[in-house]
């Protein structure tokens, strides 16, 4: 136990030294970070010079650029560790330690390096929210956080799911896989349950929608930040709607949470069993 | 058969009596209302209730004593102390308390009672001791003279605070009026009630969870400045009164910041309308009104930011209206409204439209969800703005649809519906948007949340930056060392 916990770790910090070597993590970073910096300085602008609710109006700004992001990022890195060249993939697989924790091990790695990165970026970002905004969100903060990491999470789950077993031969083709599944999750779910819902009875219509936001894990995530920022008015009267539905603020909480769990979990499931069953 | 006949006889007989009883009740019913429609004014209804006249002797208060040896335009100087029993004020004194002298009604009417006109009224506190009745506008002070002043007063557990009756040129200012926590507001009054009084003066007052916080009811030419009102109904509850000014003031917190019914030519000035966020709240209502000029309001975090009903000719100028589900719900029996350099900011929707179309005009706003270019450097987007965005389209039938209204899907709709119109847009456009916010210096600052607590965001996020650094450059030394491990 101990022993495939140290190797875990071991793994990971090879993932991490590794996807720091490639330097690609660092552009990553200073991408991020520059993106949330403009959004955390020019969300004044954007609210008008108001200084109406700013911290709100920037925080929800820094919540779509998340959404946009960590998804993306999240799925590409997730794939490409996963999918690595024959011969690397050979030397680690043939060491005496057990696939699953290989696999745990690369994503913890994987999962560390993109956590590290975004909080570059949420660091400096909050830096200069709170300095400019004054202090309304501590909670809305932290919940964003949360939300990057959750997101982190939800991904490179989905991540291994696609690529676990694979190697650089199907890179490609997994990384199609991941874009497709960004766009679903990021854009497309969400038109095509307003799509559905347009054409169906009031009642039901409501229904489709927000089943389709609590089961879409961006939408979820987005959903939950938003509340933690905004407060459960975000929506307008569809917050209310979505609080009826799940039947109160305290299991609406849970479900949201219970959906981020189950896109988490269930991936990882798929992804040992397919390891576990592949001929490498 | 006779019984038949006896129950036929009864019911004749009672058809008989119950015509008998109906019909002068019906008269005497409407007789008050015809008389009051006959009223120069138009508007003015009959008297609310009889007024309340003077109690007992055994309910009456030491003072009273005072009041009935004065002489018309005396000065009654009261000391600090407790004084339990009524006021009845029937000749022009002024009574000013010293060391907020308290007042303790006797519990069966109002606590203080102006019958006379030029009654001034200063720094008392008052205690309705929560008696009397609605029907009898049981309050505080109970003012039917003309000219009376109350001010630096504290009234709290009285059904109305201050009943204005017929009370023309009537000053209230810095009085605060606490109604009863968790009444009903069925069940208590308003914080200052006005009823057919002329140029009447409301400065600096505070007003908490009464029903309404003002209800002014065919009261006109009078001046409404720099109160507070917050935790009511409705802020300011109106309604046939004509030709009053609001500047400064704060309802925050109500059902509606203000509704206002059947009045025109209002001006509202640098208010701030606030966190009216019920269920269908609304932060500043206006239905059959005319000829209103809105001008450097703040109009902020409400459900419904403004309402437009059967109203016209109003001008809103230079307003900021920000944070609501919808900013403006305008029904289309509204006629040649205009709204021009105002500032719509993070609004879910900007209009929520009744009926097809409106005559609406919208020009040179500013609306924080356009993202038309400005290529000529004008200030002004060079193509109109379109009121509307699919969402308005769907939110009609589909209450949830705005759960997706701020994901990137929900985006990538509007822009692909922008740019090839399926649906039916809303026909309301304003021509010539603007590309940056105006300067709205008059406007009052929107409240802020206190500071107290950045050092704990600035922790926060310094621990979330070097967490992420920390991982990035230690990164790479783990990974050494893992090498020369192997």
């Amino acid at each position: 136990m101990t022993r495939s916990r140290s190797m875990l770790w071991l793994i990971a910090r090879r993932e991490l030294a590794l996807s720091l070597r490639s330097r690609s993590i660092q552009m990553f970073a200073v991408l991020f970070a520059a993106l949330a910096l403009m959004v955390a300085a020019s969300g004044y602008v954007l609210s008008g010079g108001s200084g109406f609710q700013d911290f709100s109006r920037t925080a929800a700004s820094l919540v779509e650029l998340l959404l946009l992001l960590v998804p993306l990022t999240a799925l590409i890195f997730g794939v490409t560790v996963l999918t690595p060249d024959v011969g690397a993939a050979e030397l680690l697989y043939s060491q005496p330690v057990e696939r699953r924790t290989v696999l745990a091990g690369q994503l913890a790695g994987v999962f560390l390096a993109l956590t590290a990165a975004q909080a570059v970026g949420l660091g400096l970002a909050g830096l200069v929210l709170f300095a400019r905004t004054g202090f309304d969100g501590l909670s809305g903060y932290l919940g964003l956080a949360a939300g990057s990491v959750a997101l982190t999470a939800v991904f490179l789950a989905i991540a291994a799911a696609i690529a676990a077993g694979h190697n650089s031969a199907r890179r490609a083709r997994a990384l199609a896989s991941a874009v497709i599944i960004w766009l679903a999750a990021v854009v497309v779910i969400d038109i095509a349950a307003l799509g559905i819902a347009s054409a169906l009875p009031s009642g039901l219509a409501s229904k489709t929608i927000i089943v389709s936001t609590l089961a879409n894990p961006a939408g979820a995530v987005r959903t939950a930040v938003l509340m933690m920022i905004e407060g459960t008015a975000a929506f307008g009267s569809a917050s209310m709607a979505l609080v009826r539905f799940t039947g109160g603020v305290a299991s609406m909480s849970a479900w949201l949470v219970l959906s981020i769990l189950v896109w988490i979990v269930a991936p990882l499931v798929v992804a040992t069993s397919r390891l576990r069953k592949t001929d490498l | 058969m006779k019984v038949v006949e006896a129950v036929k006889l009864m019911r004749v007989n009672f058809t008989l009596l119950a015509f008998a009883i109906c019909t002068p009740t019906l008269i005497t019913l409407t007789l008050p209302q015809f008389a009051a429609a006959q009223d120069t004014t138009g508007h003015t209804e009959a008297p609310p209730s009889r007024l309340e006249r003077r109690g007992p002797a055994i309910d009456a208060s030491p003072l009273q004593a005072r009041i009935d040896a004065a002489q018309p335009g005396d000065r009654i100087d009261v000391a600090a102390g407790t004084y339990t029993g009524d006021l009845y004020i029937d000749r022009p004194l002024t009574l000013v308390g010293h060391g907020r002298p308290k007042l303790v009604g006797s519990g069966h009417r109002s606590v203080v009672m102006i019958r006379a006109d030029h009654v001034t009224f200063d720094g008392f506190d008052i205690d309705g001791q929560l008696g009397g009745s609605l029907s009898d506008d049981t309050a505080g002070i109970h003012v039917s003279g003309h000219a009376a002043v109350i001010v630096r007063c504290r009234i709290e557990r009285s059904l109305f605070g201050v009943y204005l009756y017929a009370a023309d040129d009537t000053v209230i200012d810095a009085t605060t009026i606490t109604g009863i926590l968790g009444k009903d507001p069925g069940e208590q009054g308003s914080g200052i009630h006005s009823w057919n009084t002329k140029r009447f003066r409301l400065t600096g007052n505070t007003i908490r969870y009464s029903r309404d916080g003002f209800y002014l009811q065919s009261s006109s030419d009078g001046f409404v400045l720099n109160n507070r009102v917050s935790d009511v109904r409705y802020g300011l509850h109106y309604m046939f009164s004509d030709r009053n000014a609001f500047e400064d003031n704060v309802f925050e917190r109500g059902a509606a910041g203000a509704a206002l019914m059947y009045s025109k030519d209002l001006t509202f000035r640098r208010n701030s309308f606030l966190h009216s966020r019920g269920f269908g709240s609304v932060g500043l209502l206006l239905r059959a009104c005319d000829n209103v000029l809105a001008e450097d309001n703040l109009i902020a975090d409400n459900a419904r930011g403004l309402f437009l009903e059967g109203s016209t000719l109003n001008v809103f100028r230079g307003n900021l209206i920000a944070e609501s589900d919808a900013a403006l719900v305008i029904y289309d029996s509204s006629l040649k409204n205009r709204f021009e350099g105002n500032a719509f900011i993070g609004n879910l929707t900007p209009l929520r439209l009744s009926g097809r179309r409106t005559d609406t005009v919208f020009d040179r706003n500013y609306w924080s969800d356009d993202t038309g270019l400005d290529l000529d450097g004008d200030g002004v987007r060079d193509d109109p703005y379109r009121l509307s965005n699919v969402f308005d389209h769907l939110r009609g039938n589909l209450s949830a649809a705005d759960l997706v209204s701020r994901g990137l899907g929900a985006r990538a709709l509007s822009a692909a519906e922008r740019g090839f119109p399926v649906l039916r847009p809303i026909p309301v456009l304003d021509a010539h948007p603007l590309a940056r916010p105006p300067v709205l210096s008059r406007v009052p600052a929107p409240p802020r949340a206190e500071r107290g607590g950045a050092g704990v965001g600035f922790l926060a996020a310094s621990a979330i930056g070097a967490f992420g650094m920390a991982t990035l450059t230690l990164g790479r030394r783990l990974g050494r060392r893992n090498a020369e491990a192997a």
